[in-house]
């Protein structure tokens, strides 16, 4: 035997005492006792675990959200849950993990078939795309039921319920790549609840939705949860919505899990410090009130959502809110463009693949010094429109001028130099074999020696936190930098144009943070920032102007206030503004984007009134 | 996005009906006729055959077929006009007397019709082929060679395929994109360059493949692929007498033209096997 000492590695963020919830007032569907998992066990026998020691239960019937920041565990616990590590993918663990058995009750999970496992706790995957594995939407979720030996006459009752519960009637016979991203996500939740397991893991499920999807999954969440009796686990950063459906939350530091905990004492316990120390999403409303509980404003109970945050600070409304309602638009007209020459003019612009038109006559300017979010539902055409801007498209009819200049007049080469796109998934920007290289190539490309291009990439790199990884494949970072590295390959050459697609995708508090930080940069120093997303959020708090794209037309330019306060424009694309801008509007009486801005609001208010000694 | 011209068509129609297995012996009997024959009536006679089927038994438009059709009719028209220059005397039908004089070389009926010949053997092959994907639900097929003792996991690989290339296509598309964008390989000439990114592109695509790979070998792990020896199946398996009949039929009357043709008497390329 390998005697096994275990280091502890990367350091984990020290955070405070934590309470572990309430005793379970249900049976445990799920109980992990002191359970520790590595990747491997080198030959010398240390190892660093990555997960050490965890012990929770979760009861049944239970909805819980983990959290974490990006690459703290949060998949690696779930797939150990679930039993893919280290059965299938390999690595070493230790400990227990006991599933409550119908017949059997509470056993360890050794003691079952891989098979039995799967159907009493399932997982369901981030990207829809990687877990669709049949052409149709019955076959989808009647797979695992014929792989399990089901006899058909059962198998047609449970694809009929799976898919009426995530709300997908009528779907059955429907192609299963001709949905959209929300229908694919339900098809294969539908998939995993026909299975009728006990526990569900569901990983970052929203995380590729446009609004529009994500609601639809959730409110599928929703139905689930008011007619089966099924434990859920979350993993999820859009938290905005998901915190106040949640029971209690677990948080993954490190190789620690804490709790679960109610989600209410988890904040009030440790406010900010969530967000500012551990770099987690919090929901907006919560933020509001944190912020307040900080400056020394009373908050007696932490608000889960706006509601109650309108409730919890009712004495504090302003009196210009008196009577307003989140169906209360104060409409602004859109603000005029900048008063300068576009770089990116988009005149007329059609677009077709092969029959499929994508894109019908749209016009769209893009300045320098500004961050320009395109929005829409997915496939409305928001890439395809970004990529006319530096020929990697051409269009059909009508121009795209970059300076002046039409596209398809410049040498591509030139072009791209000038206008960088960035792809969505990182690994697919890099062309060499170290960090260091992926920047030296763009650097190199602008005519430098190599002594001079040395400093230069060196201190982009360390800018970037990554000077420590320069002599590292990029394929091996962790997803955060690999984001912020296929950023700065293709803007060290300090290009005129960038486009992003997703920036933020899957990223937490503090690397969002920094990267849209790096954007702004950018444009300050005279760039014309593009950038594609679904996150309401951050056109909210970062964009300058917003275009709103919906079935193949530009509907609506203007600044973020403006395209929030404009309902029926959100409606036809199928957008939503951030929670934010409904509460603000009942608490100050005008809509507002900016947590700070709406803290500051109030704490004025709250300093004007008198105390009362309550 | 992925090309579904190539997909089942839900109908009810006798190839509908017909059993998976009935199909692939009609359409493995016109592929042998097709590939071995050398005389041009029977080509001829087989293709309008294989339309027919098409045309009145499949219950698919034709227009349909013409979607795909005509993109390999650019690919036939040429083996029509370039494959007569090569005719060397291989029995079709037709006399060795000139029918065309051209710069290169003067061309007989006969060479006319072997170039004719070509086209109507890639019709047919093509006709035939798209029958069977139109009618064949790809879980039938699965099942039906399931049940014929063939590993499901095996069968159910082109379904897979179908589903899962149209993605990793659209990724080597990006990372071509990428190159370009990036310039990989702009300091050397442009066969190395050519090289260079052909590595590059083979070597991002192993990598992301292997990782997609992972998630969807563990998608399939979850749901219980390979958790047994065999599975159920929800759809009714196609089921029809008359369909297997005519499979068998057709089949076994392909096999015996082309002993006929292949007999010395009949052989038409003159093959010596002494």
């Amino acid at each position: 035997m390998v005697e096994r000492r275990v280091s502890t590695g990367a350091q984990s963020i020290h955070f405070g005492p934590f309470t572990q919830g309430a005793a379970l007032t249900r049976p445990p569907a799920l109980v992990v006792e002191d359970y520790s998992f590595w990747f491997k066990i080198p030959m010398d026998g240390e190892a660093e675990a990555a997960l050490e020691n965890v012990s929770f239960e979760i009861a049944q019937g239970e909805f819980v959200l983990v959290l974490g920041r990006s690459g703290s565990g949060k998949s690696t616990l779930a797939l150990n849950l679930v039993g893919i590590y280290p059965d299938y993918f390999g690595g070493h663990n230790q400990g227990k993990i006991m599933i409550a058995h119908p017949e059997r009750g509470l056993i360890n999970r050794r003691e079952l078939e891989p098979g039995e496992r799967f159907q009493l706790v399932n997982m369901l995957f981030q990207n829809p795309q990687d877990q669709i594995v049949t052409l149709s939407v019955e076959e989808e979720v009647a797979f695992a039921l014929e792989n399990y030996l089901m006899a058909p006459a059962e198998i047609h009752p449970r694809i009929d319920r799976a898919l009426d519960l995530v709300g997908l009637k009528g779907f059955r016979e429907r192609s299963t790549v001709k949905l959209s991203g929300g229908e694919k996500q339900r098809v294969a939740l539908a998939a995993m609840l026909a299975m009728e397991p006990k526990v569900l893991i569901l990983d970052e499920p929203t995380s590729n939705l446009d609004p529009v999807g994500t609601s639809e999954v959730l409110d599928a969440v929703d139905r689930i949860r008011e007619h089966v009796d099924l434990t859920l686990i979350v993993i999820e950063h859009e938290v905005d919505a998901v915190f106040d459906r949640v029971d209690r939350v677990l948080l993954v530091d490190g190789k620690t899990v804490h709790g679960p905990s109610d989600p209410r004492e988890f904040l009030d316990q440790h406010g900010l410090e969530v967000r500012d120390h551990l770099g987690l999403w919090i929901p907006q409303a919560v933020e509001v009130a944190l912020e307040l509980r900080r400056s020394g404003v009373p908050i007696p109970r932490i608000p889960l959502n706006g509601d109650e945050l309108v409730d919890s600070l009712s004495e504090y409304r302003s009196p210009k809110a008196e009577g307003r309602s989140e169906a209360d638009t104060i409409r602004t007209a859109p603000s005029s463009p900048p008063d300068r020459p576009a770089v990116i003019d988009v005149q007329n612009v059609s677009f077709s693949y092969e029959k499929d038109q994508v894109l019908k006559g749209v016009h769209l300017q893009a300045y320098s010094n500004e961050l320009l979010a395109i929005v829409g539902q997915n496939g409305s055409g928001k890439s395809t429109l970004a990529q006319l801007f530096n020929g990697i498209l051409r269009p059909n009819e009508g121009t795209v001028l970059v300076e002046g200049k039409s596209t398809t007049d410049y040498d591509f080469a030139h072009l791209v130099k000038r206008v960088a796109y960035i792809f969505q998934v990182p690994e697919k920007q890099f062309i060499r074999n170290t960090v260091y290289d992926e920047i030296a190539h763009g650097v190199r490309a602008l005519g430098l020696t190599e002594a001079e291009a040395k400093p230069r990439v060196e201190s982009f790199l360390e800018g970037l936190g990554l000077l420590d990884h320069k002599d590292k494949s990029p394929y091996i970072l962790s997803h955060g930098q690999k984001r912020r590295l296929s950023v700065a390959c293709m803007v060290v050459a300090e290009p005129d144009v960038v486009i992003l697609d997703e920036p933020t995708f899957g990223q937490d508090y503090h690397q969002a943070q920094r990267l849209m930080q790096l954007l702004r940069q950018l444009a300050d120093k005279g760039a014309a920032v593009v950038f594609i997303t679904h996150d309401m959020r951050l056109v909210a708090e970062y964009a300058d102007r917003c275009a709103v794209l919906a079935e193949g037309r530009i509907v609506y330019e203007g600044t973020p206030p403006e395209l929030f306060d404009a309902p029926e424009v959100l409606a036809h694309a199928k957008l939503k503004a951030p929670p934010i801008h409904a509460f603000s509007r009942r608490l100050v009486g005008r809509s507002l984007l900016d947590t700070g801005e709406l803290t500051r609001e109030l704490k004025e208010i709250s300093d004007a009134k008198p105390r009362t000694g309550v | 996005m992925p090309n579904l011209e190539l997909a089942y068509r839900a109908a009810e129609s006798p190839f509908h009906r017909m059993t998976p297995s009935s199909k692939l012996l009609y359409v493995i009997g016109v592929s042998f006729v097709a590939i071995f024959n050398t005389n041009l009536y029977v080509a001829l006679a087989l293709f309008l055959f294989c339309f027919s089927i098409a045309a009145f038994f499949t219950a698919v438009p034709l227009k349909t077929y013409w979607t795909l059709g005509k993109v390999i009719l650019p690919f036939i028209i040429i083996l029509m006009i370039v494959f007569p220059f090569f005719y060397g005397g291989q029995a079709t039908v037709g006399s060795d007397e000139i029918a065309i004089r051209t710069p290169f070389k003067d061309l007989s009926w006969a060479a006319l019709g072997f170039g004719g010949l070509l086209a109507l053997r890639f019709l047919a092959l093509g006709v035939s082929g798209l029958t069977f994907a139109f009618t064949t639900h790809p879980s039938d097929l699965v099942q039906n060679l399931s049940k014929r003792g063939w590993d499901y996991r095996i069968v159910h690989a082109p379904v897979l395929g179908l589903v899962l290339f149209p993605a990793f296509l659209e990724m080597g598309r990006e990372i071509s994109i990428t190159q370009r964008i990036r310039d990989l390989g702009q300091d050397t000439n442009p066969i190395k360059r050519k090289w260079v990114r052909l590595k590059h592109l083979a070597f991002a695509m192993l990598v992301l493949g292997l990782r997609n790979g992972q998630t969807q070998a563990m998608a399939l792990d979850i749901r219980g692929y390979g958790a047994h020896k065999t599975r159920t199946f929800m759809r009714p398996a196609p089921r029809s007498r008359g369909g297997t009949i005519f499979g068998w039929t057709f089949f076994i009357l392909s096999i015996v033209y082309l002993i006929y043709q292949w007999s010395p008497e009949t052989m038409q390329w003159n093959m010596d096997f002494s």
